[in-house]
């Protein structure tokens, strides 16, 4: 038995005139929490429901399990119905005329299951969910939440190996989704399901993900765990996508070491071989200090503008590097008009490949 | 010389049934039946259990005469339609051309369509012991095809209420008075009668006449009933060859109206009834036309429509005058009249202002 | 924890394409068929009954303009009329009910459906009563009242074109009110809020909006217009005017009948009405042949202080005009020994009714409508709803063409397409020509752009990911629309089977042709009574249709209230 679990190679999905995912290859492996994190636009629900068999690619292949799902040299292409997948959607798509437990039910019906083993199927299922109480209840009167959570037992009643989301918690309010994300998160893990999550919201991606995959316009940016995703992007998009960063323009002026375009000397990090092109070096926000740090890169600002945010306090510095945004945990404000001096470590300060 | 013999022998065989196939004999032994005879299979027409009519006649009468047949004989479901002579014919001859036989007996107004059906080989033959009873000029050479089963005739009608008797037209040439325009009418160019007024009247009173009478604008209807509900309700005030029939009905309901006879004569055509070729329900077709061309059948339809009956032997129907004390003007040449029939449906359209 | 790993799925016989190739196949035979044996009898210049013609030629077309120029001239006025007409009161109405504060809105707007139900054939027989000439009821009390001569005429070119939009101008009502309530009121409110009068905002922000709806609703309801034909049968051949649909059923009925003139008016006519919908459905519909799309806002109606008891006013008096008069106009006729409106001389009686339900025919004309709506109704939803989910929800090649030949039967004028399938079933091998199998097939062909649209409207307010989900929980095709796509559909399919079934009762147009002594129906019944059973009856039969009709809805109304509270 393999470990990969699913299989994406070159896939090209066109719609009309449009090319929505141009060229996309990933694997998933058995167990893992993959997600899909691009803005709207950028084909990861496509990807995703080209998986499920809701979509028809141009070209390429999926192989899920070492079973040809689609391939478009072989001309393969097994039916939604016969793939054995499972799916969350975004609008939930429970169904109002039925009960709870008929829309749990439904997967484990169409596989003929017996009646007793349906029964108890459902109930873990439920349980998974803290939905028992509500089995006989009539779909359309659930609240978002509880559609949701319906939808999942739904998802897993009939034991699929492979789940897919697609932006399931986009629906739901910011408190809700956070809990709601932990949840998803333990019954991934418990359950063992290879999950492939799209979504919008690079937090949530973070957070609860194995691997991410960063996609715009029909293309992947990067591929990596979330700290490799978070601590060394590859490109502007990924750097300025995921996480809050300062993009610093200038020119490599040797290894590890960069000019700005204000003229200001910085150490540098090349996560890659650099090829001595690159102009930006991506800087995160968190990772800037306000007090002088020798031992890092260090420059003098005067502070423009202070956004308190609550978590954490955001402030706009003016400085030879430009306009630089820098966050910082919610005490010892400074004022506006401020003279401060702000250091960073040279490996965050990332050199972005062209 | 003997093979000779054998084969002209043969030959005169076979020459004289086929000569006594065409001149189709009464049954038999035709069995008596409540008030006429009949060669149907009676058993055979009751096991059809239905009969169909296609009528020029209006349908609550033709509804009261195939309900006297199913009274005597319950088991034979009756059912009718009805249109006007022209749009009966052409749709019995659509019906036959998409093979869908779905009547029994056909009835038209108009002679020239039934001998068209007849020289398309419409009709089938059947002779009743009935026909016996009719004068030659009223049935089918060879008998058997067609039957006439009433003559009608178009007089001059109007409404006493809103005509008074002292202005009223006497004759057809008082139709032409202009104080009568815009309120005469007539039937429309498919009607049989109509045809009948027109071929009748028209050499009597010459090719003006009509020309004139254009220029009262007469209004054109499908059916005597639209004709003299008009005059009971004033739209309209003079019906210009009236139904005679239809006068009696709608006096007996009680409606004010007159009937004029003019002195030159009232033109008469025939309501010709005869069965149709792969009917559905041929036994039935023949008991029904059995009892139809009998006395007692004629009565019913004195009693459902008015009609007068062809039959010496049958009294002319409620109240009216009786044929013998009629001028009637029939056509003697059908022929004649069945192939000026195109020219008469154009001229009259244009006449009463329809379309063509 | 883990769940307990569930058997495989059983490898299953896709239905999908099966199903997609009869339905498609069906209704292609059904559809074009009949207009290919028209189009095919247009050209006939030899004799016109037979078949395959003998000779072909374009002369009946030619003829066309010879002779009947007027008929077309006709046409051309009266539909102009009505349709201006249609759209006045449509406006208006519409205007009323959905931005005014005219108290009974709700109730109102139903009310205005009615006309509808009362069929143009019974509007028009009323109204030839009420304003007939000499002996009308108008007349009549003009007379009275010492006037002279006639106040009005039903019997011309107005009276026809009043009586088309009286009864078949609800469809302009409803478009308008529809484009009326899909405007965002926030527009209007942002207008006011920057000082504009009630008025002035009506100006130059309300009307504005409106504009292409009423434009898109004036298209439509011309092209309705000139296909129109009971009124013109009733009102316009007494009055010696003719218009297109009129013609060719005169051409038809007379000895011998003129298929080939027929057929080449009937095309004549089709070619305009399709090119007309066709420029509707691209310059205004953008496309769809939806005529309400998108959500409906509530508007907030003005108040119209102590105008909104005159604009009621004028609601009541569409309804009593429309409604009230024609009924009861009916009903003194029926009740009349003879049809007379000069009152000296009439007697009452019931006989007319005892009459028309005791003529068998009569009796069973209705049975066979009723039993034709209920049957046609039946399986055309079904058919209907297959059709609907090919169309909008499948991904097979070539919908879009089945879209478009599921709309077709809308370009073509009812009469026209009875034409068609009287020419055509006379002439195809199978004896089906005067039975009620014949009609079933005119009416399902013809209710078919009917009920697509309602299905239509239904489906796609269902969120695709709901089929989507049955699909991935491992359904086939024919389990997911057994199990999630017909349930969800039951209040689409509930209010299509009840249109239909009207429909079918009412319909005049294709039966009038198609009718036989076995396959009699109601509407026909009543035309034929009118010419040969006088007034009297023929009113009495009027009356039985609509209260069957109106008892039918009642009834299936109240159904239907039951079976959608289920689903809320």
């Amino acid at each position: 038995m393999s470990t990969t679990r699913i299989e994406i190679s070159d896939l090209v999905i066109r719609y009309g005139e449009a090319t929505a995912v141009n060229g996309v290859s990933f694997t998933v492996g058995q167990g893992e929490h993959l997600t899909l994190l691009g803005p709207s636009g950028c084909g990861k629900t496509t990807t995703l429901r080209a998986i499920a068999g809701l979509e028809q690619p141009a070209s390429g292949s999926i192989t899920i399990d070492g079973r040809a799902m689609f391939d478009g040299a072989k001309r393969i292409n097994v039916p939604t119905e016969d793939r054995g997948v499972s799916m969350v959607f975004q609008s939930y798509a429970v169904w109002p005329h039925m009960t709870v437990f008929d829309n749990v039910a439904y997967g484990l019906r169409v596989r003929k299951q017996d009646k007793g083993e349906i029964k108890a199927n459902v109930e873990r299922a439920l349980d998974l969910v803290q939905m028992r109480h509500l089995a006989d209840r009539g779909a359309s009167k659930l609240s978002g939440g509880q559609q949701q959570r319906v939808a999942l037992a739904r998802a897993v009643a009939f034991s699929p190996t492979v789940v897919l989301f697609d932006e399931p918690l986009s629906n739901l309010d910011a408190k809700l989704r956070a809990e709601m994300r932990v949840e998803l998160r333990e019954l991934q893990r418990r359950l063992g399901i290879t999950a492939v999550y799209v979504t919008h919201d690079q937090e949530e991606a973070l957070a609860i993900s194995d691997r991410v995959v960063v996609m715009n316009v029909g293309v992947i940016e990067q591929i990596g765990t979330p700290e490799e995703i978070y601590n060394r992007p590859k490109s502007h998009f990924v750097a300025d996508f995921v996480g809050s960063a300062n993009i610093i323009k200038g020119k490599l002026t040797g290894p590890g070491t960069f000019a700005t375009e204000g003229g200001v000397p910085l150490r540098v990090t090349a996560p890659h071989a650099p090829s001595g092109a690159e102009t930006e070096v991506a800087l995160r926000t968190a990772y800037i200090g306000v007090a002088a740090n020798p031992g890092d890169n260090q420059v003098a600002g005067t502070v423009h503008q202070r956004l308190f945010h609550g978590d954490f306090v955001q402030y706009i510095v003016d400085t030879p590097l430009g306009r630089l945004i820098v966050r910082r945990p919610p005490t010892n404000l400074l004022a506006e008009g401020a003279q401060v001096t702000l250091s960073f470590a040279p490996e965050h300060c990332v050199l972005l490949q062209v | 010389m003997k093979l000779f013999a054998a084969m002209g022998m043969a030959a005169c065989v076979i020459g004289w049934t086929g000569l006594a196939h065409a001149q189709a004999k009464v049954c038999e032994k035709p069995r008596q039946m409540e008030g006429f005879k009949t060669c149907a299979d009676v058993a055979k027409a009751e096991a059809e259990g239905a009969f169909v009519l296609y009528s020029t006649d209006p349908e609550p009468g033709q509804a009261k005469l195939v309900g006297a047949f199913n009274k005597m004989f319950p088991k034979i479901k009756t059912t009718y339609f009805r249109l006007q002579a022209g749009a009966l014919y052409a749709k019995l001859l659509s019906e036959r051309q998409a093979k869908s036989y779905l009547v029994d007996v056909v009835q038209i107004s108009d002679m020239g369509m039934i001998l068209d059906f007849q020289k398309k080989g419409g009709f089938t033959q059947y002779v009743s012991p009935e026909m016996a009873a009719f004068k030659p000029e009223f049935k089918s050479k060879p008998e058997g095809f067609w039957t006439w089963g009433s003559v009608i005739m178009g007089g001059i009608a109007y409404n006493p209420n809103q005509v008074k008797e002292s202005e009223a037209p006497k004759t057809w040439e008082d139709l032409l008075d202009p104080k009568w325009a815009d309120s005469i009418n007539v039937k429309v160019s498919n009607s049989g009668l109509q045809h009948g007024v027109w071929f009748m009247l028209k050499p009597i009173l010459g090719d003006d006449y009509f020309k004139k009478f254009a220029a009262q604008k007469p209004r054109a209807f499908d059916s005597y009933v639209q004709q003299y509900g008009r005059l009971v309700d004033g739209q309209d005030k003079i019906i210009m060859g009236a139904q005679y029939s239809g006068y009696l009905e709608f006096k007996a309901k009680g409606a004010p109206l007159n009937f004029v006879f003019p002195k030159t004569g009232v033109p008469a055509v025939s309501e010709t009834y005869g069965i149709v070729a792969e009917g559905p329900h041929p036994n039935a077709s023949q008991l029904f036309m059995d009892w139809f061309l009998s006395p007692v059948g004629q009565k019913a339809l004195a009693d459902a429509l008015v009609l007068h009956s062809p039959r010496d032997d049958v009294p002319p129907p409620g109240g009216g005058v009786a044929l013998k004390d009629m001028k009637l003007l029939i056509p003697a040449d059908w022929d004649a009249f069945q192939k000026d029939r195109p020219s008469f449906a154009k001229e009259w359209d244009r006449i009463v202002g329809a379309r063509r | 924890m883990a769940l307990i790993p569930t058997g495989a799925l059983r490898p299953r016989f896709n239905w999908q394409p099966v199903v997609t190739g009869v339905v498609v196949l069906l209704v292609a035979f059904l559809v074009i068929l009949p207009l290919v044996f028209l189009v095919e009898e247009s050209l006939n210049t030899g004799d016109p009954m037979a078949f395959p013609p003998e000779q072909y030629g374009i002369a009946n077309y030619v003829a066309i303009f010879d002779e009947d120029i007027n008929v077309l001239f006709n046409t051309l006025i009266i539909a102009v009329m009505a349709t201006i007409m249609a759209i006045l009161i449509g406006f208006t109405l519409a205007w009323i009910l959905t931005r005014t504060n005219v108290p009974g809105r709700e109730k109102l707007e139903r009310l205005m459906e009615l006309p509808y139900y009362m069929t143009p054939l019974v509007g028009a027989l009323a109204w030839a009563v009420i304003a007939g000439p000499k002996s009308g009821f108008v007349n009549q009390l003009w007379k009275a009242s010492g006037g002279t001569g006639n106040l009005v005429d039903i019997y011309g070119y107005f009276g026809i074109a009043w009586v088309m939009a009286l009864f078949e101008g609800t469809v302009a009502f409803v478009m308008i009110a529809a484009s009326m309530k899909s405007m965002d009121p926030a527009l209007e409110e942002s207008a006011r809020v920057m000082g504009a009068s009630k008025f002035r905002t009506m100006l130059t922000v309300t009307l504005p909006l409106v504009m292409p709806g009423v434009l898109g609703a004036t298209l439509f309801v011309f092209a309705e217009m000139l296909g129109s034909f009971a009124a013109a049968l009733v009102i316009g051949i007494p009055a010696r005017i003719y218009v297109i649909t009129t013609a060719i059923w005169d051409s038809t009925l007379s000895y011998p009948p003129d298929y080939g003139r027929a057929s080449a008016m009937g095309l004549s006519l089709f070619v305009v009405m399709f090119g007309m919908l066709t420029f509707y459905r691209w310059r205004i519909n953008k496309g769809s042949f939806a005529t309400i799309s998108g959500k409906a806002f509530r508007p907030r109606p003005m108040d119209m202080g102590k105008l909104s008891w005159l604009l009621l006013g004028l609601c009541c008096l569409y309804i009593f005009v429309s409604v009230v008069l024609p009924i009861a106009a009916l009903l003194f006729t029926s009740l009349q020994r003879f049809a007379t409106v000069i009152l000296s001389q009439s007697e009452f009686t019931l006989a007319n009714y005892r009459t028309a339900l005791s003529l068998g025919p009569v009796r069973i004309a209705l049975v066979n409508s009723l039993s034709l709506g209920f049957g046609v109704a039946s399986v055309g939803v079904v058919l209907m709803a297959v059709l609907v989910w090919i169309i909008y929800r499948s991904r097979m090649v070539g919908r879009g063409a089945v879209e478009y030949l599921v709309m077709f039967p809308q370009a073509v004028p009812r009469l026209v397409f009875g034409l068609a399938l009287l020419w055509a079933w006379l002439n195809i091998p199978i004896p089906i020509y005067g039975t009620l199998w014949l009609l079933a097939i005119a009416y399902l062909t013809v209710m078919l752009p009917l009920g697509v649209r309602t299905i239509a409207g239904v489906v796609l307010q269902i969120d695709k990911s709901l089929e989507e989900c049955a699909r991935v929980c491992g359904a086939g095709w024919l389990y997911q629309m057994r199990t999630v796509t017909m349930p969800l559909l039951k209040p689409g399919l509930l209010a299509a089977w009840l249109l239909i079934f009207m429909a079918c009762v009412r319909e005049l147009g294709t039966s009038v042709l198609l009718m036989g002594p076995n396959a009699k129906v109601i509407a026909p019944s009543i035309v034929n009574a009118f010419a040969s059973s006088g007034t009297e009856l023929t009113a009495a039969m009027a009356l039985i249709q609509t209260a069957t009709v109106v008892v039918a809805l009642i009834i299936l109304f109240r159904l239907s209230r039951g079976a959608t509270r289920e689903l809320q």
